[in-house]
């Protein structure tokens, strides 16, 4: 017993070390939301360009998803940090935002793409013929039946998007991973900060998987 | 020019081209307002694709279709507008899974034509009832068989009040008994002026409802008449032919 309590206070409770883990998560949240709606956008434009007539368009989007799959993310972090806005000042935390709603986007456009392919083609037909143009009959017929199917697989992409962003520490941002890790660094001991920040992410994972769970569930009901 | 008279769908020499596949080999005919026309042909006649040339779901490889006197090859980009005029109802029914059946009837004349909510809903539900489907309003589609799915298409194009019905195989993909249903509504559509082009295997509804009959083998309209002629006096060999196949 003593050395559990030990071990919390020379972790978290000396000099307020607790704050490394709590301004950490806190920058990991923010990450990794306004990440999740940057790369929703990014992803849904891509997927309309991959799905398009237009050549360019999805030459474009064919690029873009083949250039963020086949990258390392971390190398995509440091690219745009060091090299996209290496003379500028931004702070590190758009940085990652950017870079992670961007990787993320290439992710997305996929699954939204998948989604799209999966509706029956004479959707856009009965649509069309009721004289909707292109844009309002994929707006109102064709994403509203995509966006339920992909539920599960937008979840999982949120839940990875979270779990990625632990390799903010690269451009020298404190989130959730590097908090813990500058614990460790400080008290020699890695089992306590280490196995409290893989807690954290656990349950925030779950989280997100609650929370889409519900949204799934409510929308099958409401098709019974 | 009388109403009687006016021409609302005209094709010329329409024709359609699947890459080497030649399926439409130059249609010419003439639709006058408040025609019923049956289009009938063995499969892979180019019946459905001929009908859906007129509304632009396939773009034709040659030749003119007008609507009420405009050329759809070019007025493209009014395509939209084109399409209101003339509503369509598919084999397969393409009702909008995810919304009910009151919404499937109301989205478009909300959206695409920007009409009062309130106006459009008091219409959907008249539609409905027309189909004889009151009960069905707040349903979704899943929860209906296959004849009232169709009868809900069929509302749902005619809220839009175009001036022209086509319809694809309406009753192809229903069982038997749900048949009779479908084909009652459209007859009434009929009675109440509605001008139709229908393609069917349903020879009754033909015969019984239709002003004229198209013919169609191998992309071409082979034999056209009224139905006394085509039904009782074909002169095409290949009318005989296939009329000896399905009565």
């Amino acid at each position: 017993m003593d050395g559990l309590y030990n071990a919390i206070y020379k972790n978290f409770i000396r000099d307020d070390r607790y704050m490394y883990i709590l301004n950490g998560l806190k920058i990991t949240i923010i990450i990794a939301l306004a990440a999740a709606v940057l790369g929703m956008v990014i992803g849904v434009v891509m997927a309309l360009g991959k799905t398009s007539k237009n050549k360019i368009f999805k030459a474009l989007a064919s690029t873009y998803v083949e250039l963020i799959r086949g990258t390392p993310t971390v190398v995509q972090l440091l690219i745009i940090y060091y090299i996209i806005f290496g003379s500028t000042a931004v702070p590190k935390l758009m940085v990652a935002i950017v870079a992670f709603g961007i990787n993320s986007g290439g992710y997305v456009a996929e699954i939204v793409r998948a989604g799209i392919q999966a509706v029956d083609k004479g959707q856009m037909e009965a649509a069309r013929s009721l004289g909707m143009p292109y844009g309002m009959a994929m707006r109102h017929i064709i994403m509203a039946q995509a966006f339920r199917n992909i539920l599960p697989a937008l979840t999982n992409e949120f839940i990875t998007l979270l779990k990625e962003t632990s390799v903010s520490g690269f451009i020298a941002l404190d989130d959730l991973t590097k908090g813990a890790d500058i614990i460790r660094s400080m008290t020699f001991d890695p089992y306590t900060p280490l196995l409290t920040a893989a807690a954290i992410y656990l349950v925030l994972t779950n989280l997100i998987s609650f929370i889409f769970g519900k949204i799934e569930r409510r929308m099958r009901i409401s098709e019974q | 020019m009388s109403n009687e008279d006016q021409v609302m769908i005209e094709t010329v020499e329409l024709c359609k081209n699947f890459g080497e596949l030649e399926v439409l080999k130059g249609i010419t005919t003439k639709v006058n307002r408040g025609e019923v026309i049956s289009i009938i042909g063995p499969s892979g006649s180019g019946k459905s694709t001929f009908l859906r040339c007129i509304n632009l779901l396939e773009e034709p490889t040659s030749g003119e279709v007008y609507i009420e006197g405009i050329s759809v090859m070019e007025h493209k980009k009014d395509i939209n507008k084109l399409r209101q005029k003339v509503g369509m109802v598919f084999q397969q029914f393409n009702l909008f899974p995810h919304l009910k059946v009151i919404d499937n009837v109301a989205l478009a004349p909300i959206k695409v034509k920007k009409l009062d909510k309130e106006a459009v809903y008091a219409r959907a539900r008249q539609l409905l009832a027309r189909v004889g489907l009151s009960d069905k309003a707040e349903a979704y589609p899943a929860q209906l068989s296959g004849g009232q799915k169709q009868r809900v298409a069929i509302a749902r194009a005619l809220a839009m009040d175009p001036d022209v019905m086509l319809f694809d195989e309406p009753t192809s993909a229903l069982d038997p008994e749900m048949v009779g249903e479908v084909l009652d509504v459209m007859k009434q559509l009929a009675k109440d002026g509605m001008t139709m082009l229908v393609v069917s295997h349903e020879m009754g509804f033909a015969r019984e409802v239709s002003d004229r009959v198209l013919f169609m083998d191998a992309g071409i309209i082979a034999e056209e008449g009224t139905p006394a002629q085509i039904f009782s006096n074909p002169q095409n060999e290949r009318t005989r032919a296939f009329l000896g196949k399905v009565l």
